[in-house]
């Protein structure tokens, strides 16, 4: 009888252990953890991604596997993850364009809530630029010839940031510019150095190059840039509601906070290594780290914005 | 430019590009001398495959399985009479005569020493002017482009085989396809049907695959009781009769240097290919030849003549795909959709943006040619006896690659429907005889073309005289007028000559 006493301690005991263990092993990450980059290879969004997974891969212990799932403009992979399980083992690259711009202009199975916002990694300012001949020195003089002559401007689709962002300088500033839609921002630029369009709206991984080679002039920027000193920003104008560019990490809507704290947390050291700020510098993006409520609150506005323009674009 | 080619060297000599241009030759090799399997459809199989390697590696390799799939398409045509593309059939008269005289050791050295001349003389000839001709052609804005790729869907005319309608039918059915998804200008969906999984347009590889690769596949089925071809290299007591010694090959090296160029230049004007440079080639070198009466019945030189100016054509038509974004032909077509999938889109910005890619790339091109010679040389009895495997193992291999392919490039299975979907609309194109590689070739341009159509109208606003207010636009026009009525009239010329080879390959 006493023996057996024991053998059912020993058991308990046991399964203590055993279910202590189970807890541990539990313990977010214990495996690989997919990031879906709703885009191909080798792009911006790709690299950005590539480089916070490295990074964070480091930190958490396990592998972070960069995942390019394509298709139907970014909303294949993005609905993907807003559909997949809520354990945090998947996660979805997002930046303005899947995340802010492409729910409100198409009909797409997911939407801004459809997440959970995690970090932040990069930003990427607009800017107006223009050749280093053109006659416009100053956005002021740029404003005036709009106002009096037909002065094209390139971008890189109605739909895109680049327009709906120029749309709102340009009605607020009170003139108007005929829009020359290129592949991309890099694109335009070739145009405008080429002396083929008036100006463009660009950020700067495309007119850096053109700028430092004193080929091209940046007129206003959202935010100052040491690389670019005395370029003014549109709040200097008085234009409001402007935004930028961005590349983030989301969860599907509903993942344990345990999840984000522990991202974030991996995110913090690896955004202070001087290696994987040196990787950001080459791809030419502006490291913006940044997580929490008040970062949640400005994607919100953004997000309002986006609505509103493409109102008008469906009136 | 010297020291751009030298660090090109520096960054391609390293484990990884270089083990891809092994795995690229041996494959293309394999490929290129499997009846059935063209150096076309050797590089859609691979290219999945490059997706997870640096652009270095994948272009190159893709790169080395062309030029090595070219070349193995004489293999098969010189050891059992079945040219594997139409630029093969003279080598395939001349060299299957040397064959069935025993020397085929001979021939096949004599089609492997003239390919990789042709190859080296084009690829120098490439690097030599791609970067000069980029400069001129960065100096075209939209409306100058807008002519530009007018002239480049001139070349549909040479490639749409023998009926003009049907290849211009093709074309538009390309174009139709590529305006499926959001309009990059307006961001309107357009023919999506109300699918958002349709949004970006058709997926270029699975599309590519289907139609391409997947037919073919179709055709062997069909094709299941032709009898197996057992390939052998045919031996000559006399050892003399195995091999090109280096006197003989002095002796053709004229004619070689000769063809090279005339590859090369007709590999540099969009839309001749590979066949009208093997056949103007033959023509010149049997028209200055001291015994022309050999030729057709077992020349080494005409081996010499065809081979090196089919291969000549490898490195030059990659000069207007490079510099102009223009491909020469159906092959170049590809591989600009290669080159666009790794980022890197074909025109004169890439020697800017990507300067250490290109040369990096045309790096890899000359090293290629080394390889190629060395591999083929020391393993003809190996090459010889895997493209003689069954079709009943082979095609199968094929199958599998095709899916896996179409699906690993974006982890979608929607790609696999684009597949299935594109297999069975290419299997139709051919039964009803339209051109599945001009079909490819529109929807590759269309892109470019409305883009640039797009910007040059918000350019010129109401000016319309602003679209011929540049020399560019003239020159451009100019010879798209002169390339349509050129493709005329060596339709008319060749149609009897390619009749007969359609009869060959098919």
């Amino acid at each position: 009888m006493k023996s057996s006493k024991k053998v059912l301690a020993t058991l308990t005991a046991a399964l203590a252990v055993t279910l202590a263990s189970g807890a541990a092993l539990a313990e977010y990450p214990d495996k690989p953890i997919n990031v879906i980059v709703p885009w191909g290879a080798g792009g911006d969004s790709d690299l950005t991604t590539r480089i916070w997974a490295d990074a964070v891969e480091k930190e958490l212990g396990v592998p972070v596997v960069v995942i390019n799932k394509t298709g139907g403009g970014g909303i294949v992979g993005t609905s993907f993850v807003a559909r997949a399980k809520k354990d945090g083992y998947t996660l979805i690259n997002a930046g303005l364009s899947n995340m802010l711009i492409t729910p409100n202009f198409s009909k797409t199975p997911y939407n801004f809530d459809s997440f959970t916002p995690i970090v932040k990694m990069t930003s990427v300012p607009l800017a107006v630029v223009v050749a280093k001949d053109s006659p416009y020195k100053t956005f002021d003089e740029f404003v005036a010839g709009a106002k009096s002559t037909r002065v094209t401007q390139g971008s890189w689709g109605a739909t895109s940031s680049g327009t709906i962002q120029a749309n709102i300088i340009a009605e607020q500033m009170g003139y108007k510019v005929k829009y020359v839609h290129a592949k991309g921002a890099a694109d335009s630029m070739v145009s405008v150095v080429g002396g083929h369009i008036d100006s463009a709206v660009s950020f700067p991984p495309a007119f850096g190059p053109h700028v430092k080679a004193d080929r091209a002039r940046a007129l206003v920027m959202n935010q100052k840039m040491d690389a670019f000193p005395g370029v003014p920003t549109f709040a200097d104008y008085g234009v409001k509601g402007s935004f930028e560019g961005w590349s983030g990490v989301f969860a599907p809507k509903g993942v344990p906070q345990e999840v984000v704290d522990k991202l974030n947390a991996a995110t913090a050291k690896a955004m202070k290594d001087p290696k994987v700020l040196a990787a950001y510098q080459n791809i030419g993006a502006i490291v913006d780290y940044r997580h929490g409520s008040e970062w949640v609150n400005d994607m919100k506005v953004t997000y309002g914005i986006m609505k509103e323009a493409a109102a008008k674009v469906k009136k | 430019m010297f020291d751009n080619i030298i660090s090109g060297f520096s960054s391609i000599l390293a484990i990884g590009p270089i083990l891809g241009i092994i795995a690229g030759v041996i494959i293309g090799i394999i490929f290129g001398a499997i009846p059935g399997i063209s150096a076309i459809m050797a590089i859609a199989i691979i290219l999945p495959m490059t997706f997870y390697v640096d652009p270095i590696i994948g272009i190159t390799m893709l790169l080395a399985v062309y030029k090595a799939g070219i070349y193995g398409g004489s293999i098969s045509a010189i050891l059992i009479n079945t040219p594997g593309a139409a630029a093969s059939f003279l080598t395939a008269q001349d060299g299957h005569a040397l064959t069935k005289a025993g020397k085929a050791g001979k021939a096949l050295d004599m089609s492997l020493f003239a390919s990789v001349t042709g190859e080296m003389l084009a690829t120098l000839v490439l690097i030599l002017v791609a970067a000069p001709i980029s400069l001129i052609s960065l100096q075209a804005g939209p409306i100058e482009k807008v002519f530009l790729l007018l002239f480049a869907f001139t070349v549909i005319g040479s490639m749409a085989g023998e009926s003009l309608p049907r290849g211009l039918l093709s074309c538009c059915l390309g174009m139709l396809f590529a305006m499926v998804g959001m309009s990059t200008i307006t961001g309107a969906a357009r023919f999506t049907f109300g699918y958002t999984e349709l949004m970006g347009g058709f997926t270029f590889t699975p599309m590519l695959i289907g139609i391409l690769v997947m037919p073919e596949v179709f055709n062997v089925i069909k094709r299941r009781l032709v009898p197996h071809h057992e390939m052998t290299i045919t031996h000559s007591p006399n050892p003399a009769d195995n091999r090109i010694s280096f006197k003989e090959f002095r002796s053709v090296f004229s004619t070689i240097l000769k063809s090279s160029g005339i590859g090369t230049f007709v590999g540099a004007l969009p839309g001749l290919g590979s066949s009208t440079a093997a056949f103007i080639a033959y023509g010149e070198a049997k028209r200055t030849a001291k015994k022309p009466e050999e030729y057709g019945k077992g020349s080494v030189e005409g081996i010499a003549a065809a081979e090196s100016a089919n291969n000549a054509v490898c490195g030059s038509s990659m000069i207007p795909m490079l510099t102009l974004s223009i491909p020469g032909d159906d092959v170049a077509a590809l591989l600009m959709g290669a080159f666009l999938i790794h980022g890197l889109t074909p025109g004169p910005m890439i020697f800017f943006e990507h300067t250490e890619t290109i040369y990096a790339i045309f790096a890899g091109f000359l090293i290629t040619d080394l390889f190629l010679l060395v591999i083929a040389r020391s393993g003809f009895k190996f090459f010889v006896k895997m493209a003689s495997l069954r079709r009943y193992y082979i095609f199968p291999c094929v199958t599998v690659f095709a899916f896996t392919g179409a699906f690993t490039a974006g982890q979608n299975m929607d790609d696999i429907l684009v597949l299935i979907a594109f297999t069975v609309m290419g299997y139709g194109m051919r039964l009803v005889g339209l051109n599945p590689a001009v079909f490819i070739i529109g929807f590759i341009l269309t892109p470019f073309l409305e883009q640039n159509l797009d910007q040059a109208m918000s350019i010129v606003g109401t000016d319309y005289y602003l679209f011929f207010a540049s020399p560019f636009s003239w020159v451009f026009i100019a010879l798209s007028v002169f390339f349509v009525f050129s493709s005329m009239r060596v339709r008319r010329k060749t149609s009897n000559t390619s009749a007969q080879v359609e009869d060959k390959t098919a």
